[in-house]
């Protein structure tokens, strides 16, 4: 809030008009998508005439999609859970002492992070074959937890930089070793920024198509199934199925946000 | 967060001393685990690389080791390579790229696209940064950034349809048009480079959005009213205070969504027509036959990658010269 709004009165109403155009573009087109998974017809487009639940109920009737979905969320949790391990592991060095090429390393792990996704997709699927790993769970699981490394890194990074240096020195001088300080001084200081990271990279994992799509073999994610479904025609069913996997990211991600402002409030 | 008490584990063990009660006293009394960690820490320098080895493995064998992989492909004449044929080095798959225009249009086209979108990302949310960190009260703001930060939680396939339906020719946009009576016949709206164009700003907005936000926060309001009090208008307030002051925010936004719309595949073979043919297609379409295209596919990939690297280094080099030239 400015100190004087008489000076800036002008501007706030036309800034506040474009900001609240924004949330219109950012949301329309979603609240769009989820009514047309309401409409009684085939085919996708305005104006809707009659309404029908059918298409909602079918996704959850539909044995393809649920199977697909259990698919795309264990990928997920496997893929976060070593995005995790490595992620923190890596953080921990990066945040400890100064040691030679440490900006090496840094650059290193934030590179795939930068890579644009095809290119990301072609060299692990490269990669991929190179290793002998077959396209499927295995393969996607790999290349999602290599992706999502950086963002845990750079969150856990954060967190470890206000961790106060004199808990660790205290426990070390209470006889604790490295290894006892860091499970029971440093661990449970990150937990905010390792569940923050955990969630973000379940997301990330649970959305991407490129890399799924380069590195699956016949069993689809989501974002593949509705993919490969949009390419033979729209349908309400796509719809129903979207808005499915849309109430469930937006649910995760709004629920997280708030866990961890709270998280990050009481310590 | 709150450092609860060790669990105490009572029992036959509660008699010991009580540095040796918990799990953790017991643990770090434990013969066999006080001789490892004796080993481990005996010098600074073997600490260091217990704890190192795994990171810099990792790194290089799983974040640079694809790139490389995909270079040394690009460079094969096969791959894989059938038993009993040697594998010969080439820059065959490079000159190929130079050779036909339906491999370098669409790269230059993929070049210029991604420089217009982020064009485009800029100018709409820079205002919606600048109302946020301005002229909102610290208290909402969190609020109305969670606001915009929803829909960004929806992946990128869903959020593409959604523009599929308020684009189409049945969609929510000509309807509108039609009621107020702008058009007869709608406007065919999608296939074309401005669908593409609206989908790719709706997935990459955040991106630029969140370093303005960060830039401009930062950014003391005294200085506007300063510029104001010297009777600047808001035009030039914007041009000579808020704009040079936040080239940071500009630039690290505009690298990453430049970065992120070279590397769409879904987003334009979804919204993008014969004549919007982007270099992710043509990419992709060299991993779908056969594998003794890879090595094109593989070279492909690494002009894309290079040029990516090399514009947004050089973006970043103006834009670093651009603050001192202000400063100055």
């Amino acid at each position: 809030m400015n100190d004087r709004p008489e000076l800036f009165r002008g501007n706030r109403i036309f800034l506040s008009c474009i900001y609240w155009a924004f949330v219109l573009y950012v949301f329309v087109p979603l609240i769009l998508m989820v009514i047309m998974g309401f409409k009684d017809s085939n085919f996708i487009g305005f104006p809707i005439r009659s309404w029908t639940l059918e298409w909602y109920t079918g996704v959850f009737a539909d044995a393809e999609v649920i199977s697909t979905f259990g698919y795309s969320v264990a990928i997920a949790v496997l893929s976060t859970l070593i995005s995790v391990f490595v992620g923190t592991w890596i953080a921990v060095l990066l945040e400890g002492r100064k040691f030679f090429g440490r900006m090496a390393m840094f650059g290193l792990t934030v590179l795939p992070a930068l890579v644009p996704g095809i290119i990301s997709a072609i060299a692990f699927r490269i990669y991929a074959r190179y290793l002998g790993i077959e396209p499927g769970m295995g393969a996607i699981i790999w290349a999602h937890a290599v992706h999502n490394v950086p963002f845990v890194v750079l969150v856990v990074m954060a967190r470890l930089s206000t961790l106060p240096k004199s808990q660790i020195e205290a426990a070390r001088d209470l006889g604790a070793d490295p290894l006892i300080s860091f499970i029971r001084i440093t661990l449970p200081y990150l937990v905010p920024a390792i569940l923050g990271a955990s969630i973000f990279c379940l997301l990330l994992s649970f959305d991407d198509f490129v890399r799924s799509f380069f590195l699956g073999g016949y069993d689809p994610t989501l974002p593949v199934l509705i993919f490969a479904k949009l390419r033979s025609g729209m349908s309400p069913e796509i719809n129903a199925i979207a808005t499915v996997a849309l109430v469930l990211t937006a649910a995760i991600g709004i629920w997280a946000e708030r866990f961890t402002r709270r998280m990050n409030k009481d310590s | 967060m709150t450092y609860e008490a060790p669990a105490r584990q009572d029992g036959p063990a509660a008699a010991q001393t009580s540095a040796d009660r918990t799990f953790w006293g017991r643990l770090a009394g434990w013969g066999p685990y006080h001789a490892l960690m004796r080993l481990a820490t005996a010098s600074p320098r073997r600490q260091f690389l217990l704890l190192a080895a795994f990171p810099i493995l990792w790194v290089l064998t799983q974040h640079l080791g694809p790139m490389l992989q995909m270079l040394r492909v690009s460079l094969t004449d096969a791959y894989p390579v059938a038993p009993g044929v040697e594998q010969s080095f080439t820059l065959d798959n490079y000159a190929r790229f130079f050779g036909d225009s339906i491999f370098w249009m669409p790269f230059f086209r993929t070049l210029i696209f991604a420089g217009v979108f982020t064009f485009c990302t800029l100018i709409i949310t820079y205002p919606v940064a600048y109302f946020l960190a301005r002229h909102v009260s610290r208290k909402n703001q969190m609020l109305f950034l969670l606001l915009l930060l929803i829909p960004f939680w929806v992946g990128e396939i869903v959020r593409t349809y959604a523009i599929m339906i308020l684009l189409g020719n049945t969609g929510a946009v000509n309807l509108l048009l039609k009621t107020i009576g702008l058009i007869d016949r709608p406007i065919p709206f999608m296939y074309t480079s401005f669908s593409m164009g609206v989908g790719i700003v709706y997935l990459t907005a955040l991106y630029m959005l969140l370093p303005l936000y960060s830039a401009l926060e930062k950014l003391p309001k005294s200085m506007n009213e300063a510029a104001a009090d010297l009777g600047a208008g808001a035009w030039t307030r914007f041009r000579r205070v808020s704009l040079p002051l936040t080239i940071e925010g500009i630039s690290s936004g505009c690298t990453l969504v430049f970065l992120i719309s070279t590397g769409f595949y879904a987003t334009p073979v979804l919204l993008g027509g014969p004549s919007t043919t982007v270099f992710a297609e043509t990419i992709a379409g060299f991993f779908h036959v056969a594998g003794d295209e890879w090595p094109t596919g593989a070279a492909f990939a690494t002009i894309m990658f290079m040029a990516a690297l090399l514009i947004t280094a050089t973006f970043q080099r103006l834009m670093r010269m651009l603050r001192k030239g202000e400063n100055a």
